[in-house]
């Protein structure tokens, strides 16, 4: 294998799969955790859901240094802007906050996020802000290089009027599905709820992953599968 | 009106005077030379008390190893210490404002430095610079809200991981990690694990090289362990030394005796008229 | 051809015992043709400073006179001479100010403290600072002294010994380097006294 010294130092992408889905009373928001530089896997437990208030979280997909540093601004926007309006801030103006920054320096930002939360005006809502800087509301959004897997699976499953736990299985397996066949996707799947009781944060390991074709049962070590006796060749 | 011809010394920020000259130069074919890098393998682990950031010591200017012992582990504040690979004036630089912008920062609040204020300031400097400052740094500390470990890329990305690796031997001592680590490592296992990881940089990874240098911080304390571990002695140092048997023709000599040092004697009798 | 092989230039430092020494070629070229075989790289900051500049010659020139002149404003305000290491501190400043657009230029600082102890350092064009306990090199002939400084170097050299050896090491190491040589430049800095010779070297 080729692994060059570029690749170690190429900027840090996320090759990524993330997904923001409504379900009746919320949203779901899940992600992989697969950071790369190249071919390097530079963090495999990365978390691509960033809280930016309470009730808001944002899912990051492109360049990690120019999505931080949106996540990061749009989050000290909105802490200012609940402290001068004396309530949360609701998911709209996070995402158009996010919506601002992307378009304003579109041509410096390599970064696709999707934007979901609850307010008490709207329910759960999601907001996909893809590279340019459009803003876009879908009652489910998908994004990232894994995403291209995916289009098709949503367009059979996806349906109005889910429940909870059905939204956060799909999830899920979406997920997984998305990591099964793209690359740049992996490690484990991490997934945020958020309804009018709260947030909650939930937690898929890597080898609790369903399995799908073709793919192998997670192995200890590959001393277990070669065979340790044959002779060593030089 | 000031003479802008006299540059007035205390400005701060980048110059780009040379830059066109210098661009004309490579069009005609001439190269600029290259930087002092650090070819490095720095890492860093959380472990029940703290953090324990480790690095080697070779610097390199090309295929040419420019300094055998160099330190890599720079101060930030009393309780927090950053590990430095890329282009070596770019790691120095970019560690020295941003210890002096917390020093600044504690004199002002008067309370101890937080690792997060730290990776802020890293990080603001490197996105500003859209990855041309060269530096990638692991940044470790204790601070009141507890240890923390972060890693900083060029570009002003960051993470937060128990265990971190950085610079050309990152995947050499990453594999000792992913083999190794585990959480509530003792003390002395995780210097053990760290030396393991450097080590494993040193032999595998030509651009790093010489000796260990440990860093453990725990709250209230930390001990910085300069070339903790020698793994690579001279191996070929004569005792007696070189001896000339011809000695070099000198075909001028000039001695310039110095002045004498005027010494300053304090509390002399005072002067009276 | 790289920049810093246009005018070509050999750079060493030791430290002896309460001492040290810095010593360069003479030859100032335009790539292959020789200009001047007297020229002078190594200048004199104070009495106990000496900094000698490999590179590209104009912009050598160029940063000691702005050393030159940030030492005077120094002196004014201070009334007192530099550190080494202060003055290493702002040649390492002034450089990195050019990180993106770089005086070509590898400076090798020398000096003495005021509690005699010696202090060399070497940069490279960007202001990276190498503080060494033993010997500084820099210019064309930097790979050939490292190597016979290397192996010639002693610690704790009196200055007759220490002398001797930076010379040795100088004129060996220019005459495998074709765009350094024609003598060389040695000085020798003591608690008491500058001593400043000629070597006679190769002219070819």
């Amino acid at each position: 294998m080729d692994l060059k010294i570029e690749d170690v130092n190429a900027p840090h992408s996320m090759g990524t799969t993330i997904i923001g889905l409504t379900y009746n009373g919320g949203v779901v928001l899940a992600a992989d955790s697969r950071t790369s530089t190249g071919v390097y896997v530079a963090n495999r437990a990365s978390d691509k859901i960033t809280q930016l208030t309470d009730n808001v979280y944002v899912c990051r997909s492109g360049s990690a240094a120019d999505s931080q540093i949106v996540s990061d601004y749009v989050r000290y926007f909105l802490h200012q802007h609940t402290i001068e309006l004396g309530q949360p801030a609701t998911v709209k103006v996070a995402a158009n906050l996010v919506r601002l920054l992307s378009y304003n320096n579109k041509s410096m930002l390599q970064t696709g996020l999707i934007v979901g939360g609850w307010d008490k005006y709207e329910g759960g809502k999601i907001y996909g802000v893809p590279l340019g800087g459009t803003i876009i509301e879908q009652p489910f959004a998908i994004g990232g290089s894994g995403s291209s897997y995916l289009y098709g699976f949503f367009d059979q499953v996806w349906r109005e009027g889910m429940t909870q736990e059905e939204a956060e299985q799909l999830a899920v397996k979406a997920v997984s599905l998305a990591i099964a066949r793209d690359g740049a996707s992996g490690g484990v799947v991490r997934t945020v709820t958020i309804n009018s009781e709260g947030v909650t944060r939930k937690f898929y390991p890597g080898d609790k992953l369903p399995l799908w074709h073709e793919e192998l049962e997670p192995q200890n070590s590959l001393l277990d599968i070669l065979n340790v006796a044959s002779p060593m060749n030089i | 009106m000031a003479n802008s011809a006299i540059d007035v010394p205390p400005r701060g920020g980048f110059s780009f005077d040379l830059c066109r000259r210098n661009e004309m130069l490579t069009k005609k074919g001439v190269n600029p030379p290259s930087f002092r890098k650090t070819g490095t393998t720095i890492v860093g682990l959380i472990f029940q008390d703290g953090v324990i950031l480790g690095a080697d010591t070779r610097a390199t200017e090309g295929p040419i190893v420019c300094d055998k012992n160099c330190e890599k582990i720079h101060y930030m504040a009393p309780n927090i210490y950053c590990c430095g690979a890329g282009t070596a004036a770019d790691t120095e630089a970019v560690t020295d404002m941003v210890s002096s912008q917390l020093q600044l920062h504690r004199y002002h609040t008067g309370r101890e430095s937080r690792v997060v204020t730290a990776l802020t300031l890293l990080k603001k400097h490197l996105f500003n610079y859209q990855g041309y400052v060269q530096a990638a740094l692991v940044l470790g500390g204790v601070d009141c809200t507890g240890p923390h470990l972060h890693t900083i890329y060029p570009h002003g990305s960051t993470d937060t991981l128990p265990f971190a690796t950085m610079g050309s031997g990152s995947l050499a001592a990453m594999a000792i990690f992913e083999s190794k680590y585990k959480e509530g490592l003792t003390r002395d296992e995780g210097i053990q694990l760290v030396v393991e990881a450097i080590c494993s940089g040193i032999f595998n990874d030509l651009g790093s090289g010489s000796n260990v240098d440990v860093c453990v911080i725990t709250k209230g304390h930390k001990e910085y362990l300069r070339n903790h571990l020698l793994p690579n002695p001279r191996t070929f140092v004569s005792s007696k030394g070189y001896s000339f048997a011809k000695k070099t023709e000198v075909l001028l000599t000039k001695i310039t005796p110095l002045k004498e040092k005027v010494e300053v004697i304090e509390g002399g009798d005072a002067m009276e008229e | 051809m790289s920049i810093s092989e246009y005018n070509g230039s050999a750079l060493v430092a030791m430290v002896g015992k309460n001492c040290f020494a810095i010593a360069s070629d003479r030859r100032l070229g335009v790539q292959l043709q020789t200009i001047a075989t007297d020229f002078q790289r190594i200048y004199k900051i104070h009495d106990r400073l000496l900094v000698g500049l490999a590179g590209l010659a104009t912009d050598a020139q160029t940063l000691y006179q702005r050393l030159v002149f940030r030492h005077k404003l120094y002196q004014l305000r201070e009334e007192r001479d530099m550190k080494p290491e202060t003055f290493a501190s702002l040649v390492s400043a002034l450089l990195y100010e050019k990180r993106f657009g770089p005086y070509f230029c590898q400076p090798v600082i020398a000096g003495l403290s005021d509690e005699d102890k010696p202090f060399i350092c070497t940069m490279d064009s960007i202001g990276a600072k190498e503080l060494a306990k033993d010997f500084v090199v820099a210019g064309t002939a930097s790979e050939s002294l490292y190597g016979a400084c290397e192996a010639m170097f002693k610690p704790d050299m009196e200055p007759e010994e220490l002398f001797e050896t930076v010379s040795q090491a100088l004129l060996a190491s220019v005459d495998r380097d074709c765009l350094s040589g024609w003598g060389g430049h040695v000085y020798i800095v003591t608690p008491t006294e500058i001593k400043e010779r000629i070597l006679k070297g190769r002219m070819d």
